[in-house]
């Protein structure tokens, strides 16, 4: 056998090759014992943080890469992506803060896995990379949206309270051909200021900008006002609309202006897609720690090929686009960012040409830790 | 039947709000910008204000950080603004405004109701309506 191949050799061969792999890796890489004791970091991670390796190596890791919120406050410790992974055994997928050396600090993406050894975490790995660049695009991508959106709603504010002003009789009477242009044009203002509502709401989701309150909220009351606001356009459609309400009322601490823009949406959808003398029913239970909020209509229905994209930007079913109703295809989008934003979830079940059914679950306590996986 | 001023440098927006505040019997003053308003102010008590924020010269958050409603706390300051759930209606609820309405959502009896509901209310509410 050659001196070179014996197993020592090759041992230390894979473990140079792995040391120079390790080095070579574009992004920012660190390794952790399990006691969090930072075991390896390469070049890249060394020059994002901005210490040498002598300072780094032995550190403990939630004292050196302390993650920072979008508010510039340090996360607490319970909630570090690093020990999230520990605690769960999961990879966590997400953008933080790090502080350079020089005190600035960086917003990162980082993805952390546990290292498993016999389903036992014997350390941590953590790919994590500057996003400076894409923050600051970002920004202005989202500051250009409020601004242009901004921009629009001027107008449209003078052309919707004139007309609500000619409807109102301030410019004297009105024939009823008059009357029924002005609403068209009152309903057209509405359904475009809808539309700049959707397109800000998916910037500051899509930037990490959307701001959540979080209160105690009747969602029993909330569904009966969401109705309310509905109940002209589904007389319209000659759709009844009705909620079975629950045994007792069901309070959470989440966002009410939040919850009504998604419950807003799934309500307009079950209008938008049942036919005349269909119905939307909507209904409210409390099991195992969430609301559940459900909006079932009997409607056209989601096709098979279309059901895995249903939460995806600009998606339009095939069904739907055949009878040109009209929609951005945003608004489910729009619904699944801001229920993720509140910590709940959203599903449905649906049959062509019988209906759909969307739910949506939203915790009865606010998270103490969100745990914000990766499924691969 | 009450005092008001309005504070919106849109002109169309700055009339129609006149018309409409001026048939429910209130005594309306205008003005175009920040600063306008604050030579008003200075003779002048309103019982409440009708702010736009983002205007020129001088906007709504500077107008609210100038006069100081600590000293009228008898004025209600009304927001009514397109910057719908941003940043700066969060400062101006700091500043101590009283409520805050998006205007492309708001109709004139809206307006009315929603002006009369602010005349009323004593505690800064923050919340959007």
């Amino acid at each position: 056998m050659p001196a070179n191949s014996s197993p020592k050799h090759e041992y230390e061969g894979q473990r140079a090759l792995a040391e120079v792999l390790f080095n070579s890796i574009g992004d920012g890489a660190a390794t952790t014992d399990e006691f969090g004791k930072i075991t390896r970091i390469n070049p890249t991670g060394l020059s994002i943080i901005g210490y040498s390796e002598e300072e780094v190596l032995g550190a403990w890791f939630p004292k050196l890469f302390i993650a920072y919120d979008e508010n510039s406050q340090p996360v607490p410790l319970i909630d570090r992506p690093v020990t999230r992974a520990f605690v769960s055994g999961e990879i966590i997928s997400e953008r933080t803060h790090y502080r350079h050396k020089s005190g600035r600090l960086i917003p990162i993406s980082m993805t952390i896995s546990p290292i498993m050894v016999k389903n036992q975490p014997v350390g941590c790995i953590e790919i994590f990379r500057d996003i400076t660049r894409e923050y600051e695009i970002d920004k202005m991508k989202s500051d250009f949206i409020s601004l242009a959106s901004h921009q629009l709603r001027t107008p449209l504010s003078a052309i919707k309270t004139y007309s609500h002003m000619l409807i109102d009789g301030f410019m004297g009477g009105l024939t009823k051909p008059q009357l029924r242009a002005l609403q068209t044009i009152v309903s057209a203002s509405n359904r475009m200021n809808e539309t700049i509502s959707t397109l800000l709401n998916i910037t500051r989701i899509e930037s990490g900008s959307i701001i959540v309150s979080r209160k105690p909220i009747s969602i029993n009351q909330i569904i009966e006002e969401v109705i309310n606001e509905h109940r002209l356009a589904a007389k319209d459609k000659k759709i009844s609309v009705s909620f079975n309400q629950s045994d007792k009322p069901v309070v959470i601490i989440s966002d009410a202006v939040v919850i009504k823009e998604v419950l807003s949406n799934l309500i307009s959808n079950g209008i938008k897609y049942t036919p005349a003398n269909g119905k939307v029913v909507l209904a409210l239970k409390s099991k195992g720690g969430q609301a559940v909020i459900s909006v079932a209509d009997s409607g056209v229905g989601i096709p098979e090929s279309s059901k895995d994209s249903v939460f995806t930007k600009f998606f339009r079913a095939e069904n739907v686009i055949r009878q040109e109703t009209s929609g951005t295809g945003l608004g489910l989008y729009l619904v699944k960012g801001l229920i993720n934003e509140l910590g709940g979830d959203v599903w449905f079940d649906s049959s062509e040409n019988k209906g759909s059914t969307f739910y949506i679950s939203l915790p009865l306590l606010p998270n103490t830790i969100s745990v914000k996986s990766v499924k691969k | 039947m009450a005092k008001i001023l309005i504070v919106e440098d849109d002109k169309d927006l700055n009339n129609a709000y006149k018309i409409i505040l001026q048939s429910e019997k209130h005594k309306v003053k205008t003005a175009f910008n920040g600063e306008e308003a604050l030579v008003l102010l200075k003779n002048y008590t309103p019982d409440l204000i009708l702010l736009d924020l983002l205007m020129p010269i001088l906007g709504g958050l500077e107008l609210l950080e100038r006069y100081d409603l600590k000293k009228h706390s008898k004025v209600r300051v009304l927001i009514f603004t397109n910057m719908e759930n941003s940043p700066e209606v969060t400062k101006a609820y700091n500043l101590g405004a009283t409520r805050c309405i998006i205007k492309s959502w708001t109709a004139p009896q809206n307006l009315s109701k929603v002006v009369n509901d602010t005349l009323k209310s004593t505690n800064t509410q923050l919340k959007l309506a």
